[in-house]
């Protein structure tokens, strides 16, 4: 059968109501190309806030629990289908499950994540709110406005800021730069930070500097549809200036990935034109289209020690327990199953790794060795 | 013109009619739809469609493919309402048109004409929005409650007069063979042949080893001859067309259970009526547990006993999204029906609608198969021969300006 043309599909611009943040979309990170316009930037950033109500909407109906997603959406919160609230569930299980596994690896051994496109994901207050005495260092990198808003919210709400003083410890370590952009301590930072800026630092002698970075600390690195936006050169330009210049060998190092795939597809052409149509290009979705070609990237950008990757109807289906599942399916009356399927088909979360010295005791391989991977494409 | 015929014409340009008008609308289609059984009785010649979820252009669409209404018969298998932009409209549309040509449509109830469920997925905010008070809502929902919840097509040719059109791609274009019987054609939107199946001649050696409605089948009451195999010899060559949104239930093993039951209320979260909107097929034996919280899954046995013992000759059912528009299942002995094409503007699906003619020939039949005279063939009844007409989103300029909604929902 043939599929719709793109000329058939409504120009979803249209739907776009004037207030901000009604488009869904990504938590920030890049414009459509290097040479982005401020308003493409926009586009971008301002899909930040609509992450936040997807998150808001699963925790309001019990698919997550997450006591500091509320802080990060003022207001009325705009309801969401039942497929996008399990969708956020299993982006945000999916991705935790790795996490966690890779802290409780060593549990002493101190650590470190870098989060790409941060926008106001409530990850780390989440693992220290849990764990306050876990050794570890975060850093979340967004663009300038998104993480201004992202440090005067943590301003504004006391639990946020003692979830931050009981991992730090000490309150006078915590400095706030004097634009509110800006957040400097031994154990979280904020850096706003444009990619793009990092892939020229590794073509000039002057290191772009990230403040309390460590380079010989087992290191995570997350994008969840953050590099995508990038072209495919400046995309391998970022991994290559963080595997090479920021943690270099033999540093412990890993990536994962949540982005889309599968555009070629009836599903996949509509999912390219509808974004589109909303101003957001998702570049290397054409190169990096199926869950091996995710591995070889992994594997050629360095992460030699392993790789996988799931789909999130995977994810769903094996790596969350018939329990879970169970309770999930309680939330809300999910009617929409064939397009649920659909939709998660078009997903991944993958990730790689390099263990990188002895001395770490491979911290990446006995995290993730055994996590089910899905051999079908 | 009367004020219906203005009604039709307005909503037609996908403009909502005011709500006095709908409250009226609405008693008058109550009391049409109160007068029907649980099961409506439909003739032959009639075209069946599946899910619109409304998708009021591409509703305008399966009109330009399949004709318009009185010159086509309908038969919608509900889910009118929720997801897509223009609920309101679509369900007034096909309402107005029931009311003014009441046997040419038939309208039966999907899972999504129900309180609860629109009030989830889109239905009741759209009426909200569009009157500032949930009046209209309130109207509809009495009107979805009247709606049958079944129907039983009769009459139907178990082969299609072969369509005088031009072929896609002339490569694959056959002639039926002299004396063979078309059993199946699809069509594209513009009326052209993609492909074509002819019934397989019976060679009289068919296996007698499985029968139809074997013990070990779940959920099944007994073995055939032992309960009232249908009702009654049916008199036509092939057995009729039994159409549900959804399904089968455990608790219905025969049309005359379906009549037995109270409709007349919300779809309740359990029991036979909501299985009949909630369950789908599936490649199992017997029943299963459905995942989507309501209703079962039923395998390949449920159905050939189910059809067996009601002279049944194929379900024609809705219910779930196919990529393709329509997919038969179990032998051609159950076809899911899918008429709302790039489906809530993501999905990028085509939309079917099946066409069933009618049993214009009448008598001097080819017989059956051997040794199959005076009984019922494994196979059952002949199925109809079946006309599917493909089609795709209607193109964006018949859309006019959207409602201000969110676009598809995308994980990014």
């Amino acid at each position: 059968m043939s599929t719709p043309r793109g000329s058939d599909i409504p120009n979803l611009n249209t739907f776009r109501s004037s207030h901000p943040g009604r488009g869904r979309g990504r938590k920030g990170g890049f414009a459509a190309s290097e040479q982005g316009t401020e308003a493409q930037d926009q586009v971008v950033q301002r899909t930040d806030q609509d992450a936040s109500v997807s998150r808001m909407n699963a925790v309001a109906l019990g698919y997550l629990d997450d006591q500091f997603a509320k802080f990060f959406t003022p207001g009325p919160v705009p309801k969401k289908y039942p497929i996008i609230n399990r969708g956020t569930y299993v982006r945000t299980t999916a991705i935790d499950m790795l996490v966690r596994r890779f802290l409780m690896t060593h549990c002493s051994q101190k650590k470190q994540i870098i989060s790409l496109g941060a926008g106001s994901d409530t990850r780390y207050f989440r693992l220290v709110a849990e764990n306050p005495s876990l050794p570890l260092v975060y850093h979340e990198l967004d663009f300038a406005a998104n993480t201004a808003s992202k440090i005067s919210t943590l301003k504004r709400n006391p639990p946020l800021l003692k979830a931050l003083q009981g991992h730090v410890k000490d309150a006078d370590d915590i400095a706030f730069s004097s634009d509110g952009t800006r957040l400097a301590s031994p154990t979280y930072n904020i850096h706003p930070v444009d990619l793009r800026a990092l892939v020229q630092s590794s073509q000039t002698p002057q290191p772009l500097s990230l403040p309390n970075l460590s380079p010989d600390i087992p290191t995570l690195v997350l994008s969840e549809c953050c590099l995508i936006y990038l072209s495919p050169s400046a995309a391998d330009s970022v991994l290559s200036a963080l595997t090479r210049s920021l943690v270099p060998s033999p540093t412990p190092l890993s990536l994962i990935l949540y982005e889309p795939i599968r555009p070629f597809d009836a599903f996949g052409k509509v999912m390219v034109a509808n974004l589109a149509s909303r101003g957001i290009h998702m570049q290397t979705l054409e190169k990096y289209a199926s869950l091996s070609a995710q591995t070889t990237r992994l594997q050629t950008a360095g992460f030699a020690g392993g790789q996988g990757a799931v789909d999130v109807d995977f994810a769903f289906e094996q790596w969350i327990d018939a329990k879970e599942r169970e309770r999930i399916s309680r939330c809300e009356m999910l009617d929409e199953l064939e397009e649920w399927r659909l939709l998660a088909r078009h997903y991944c979360v993958a990730w790689g790794w390099r263990n990188g010295k002895q001395e770490y005791g491979d911290v990446f391989s006995r995290a993730w060795d055994d996590v089910k991977d899905q051999n079908e494409d | 013109m009367s004020d219906l015929d203005k009604a039709i014409e307005q909503l037609r340009h996908c403009r909502p009619i005011p709500e006095v008008q709908v409250r009226e609308l609405c008693l008058k289609a109550r009391e049409i739809l109160i007068e029907e059984g649980n099961v409506v009785h439909v003739d032959a010649p009639v075209t069946i469609c599946g899910d619109i979820h409304g998708q009021f252009h591409d509703l305008m669409e399966l009109f330009r493919v399949g004709g318009d209404v009185p010159e086509t018969s309908y038969l919608f298998m509900g889910d009118f309402v929720d997801r897509g932009f223009y609920s309101l409209e679509s369900f007034l549309l096909l309402l107005c048109l029931k009311v003014r040509y009441p046997d040419r449509i038939t309208l039966i109830r999907g899972n999504h004409e129900s309180r609860q469920i629109t009030t989830v997925y889109g239905f009741y905010d759209e009426c909200l929005r569009k009157y500032g008070s949930a009046n209209v809502w309130r109207y509809c929902c009495e009107v979805f409650d009247h709606l049958a919840l079944a129907a039983l097509v009769t009459g139907a040719a178990t082969s299609l007069e072969p369509t005088p059109a031009d072929w896609v791609d002339t490569a694959v274009a056959t002639d039926p063979s002299p004396g063979a019987e078309l059993e199946l054609e699809i069509l594209n939107a513009d009326g052209q042949i993609l492909s074509r199946y002819q019934r397989p001649q019976q060679d009289g050696t068919d296996s007698e080893s499985l029968a139809p409605c074997a013990p070990s089948s779940v959920g099944h009451s007994g073995p055939p001859g032992s309960g009232a195999a249908g009702s009654g010899a049916a008199t036509q060559q092939g057995g009729a067309i039994f159409c549900v949104h959804g399904g089968l239930s455990p608790l219905i093993d025969s049309i005359d259970k379906i009549r037995l039951l109270d409709r007349k209320q919300e779809v309740p979260h359990e029991g036979a009526m909501c299985d009949l909107l909630w369950s789908d097929p599936d490649d199992i034996d017997g029943w299963g547990l459905s995942p989507r919280g309501a209703g079962f899954l039923f395998g390949g046995d449920i159905v050939k006993c189910f059809n067996y013992r009601n002279d049944i000759s194929l379900i024609a059912r809705a219910h779930q999204l196919v990529m393709e528009g329509f997919k038969e299942m179990f032998d051609s002995r159950i076809v899911t029906v899918w008429s709302a094409p790039n489906y809530c503007y993501r999905c990028g699906n085509v939309a079917a609608i099946l066409e069933l003619g009618e049993d214009g020939s009448n008598a001097g039949f080819a017989p059956r198969s051997n040794g199959d005279v005076g009984r019922k063939s494994d196979r059952g009844r002949m199925g109809p021969g079946r006309r599917y007409r493909v089609f795709e989103a209607a193109p964006q300029v018949a859309r006019g300006m959207p409602a201000k909604k969110p676009a598809a929902d995308y994980f990014l």
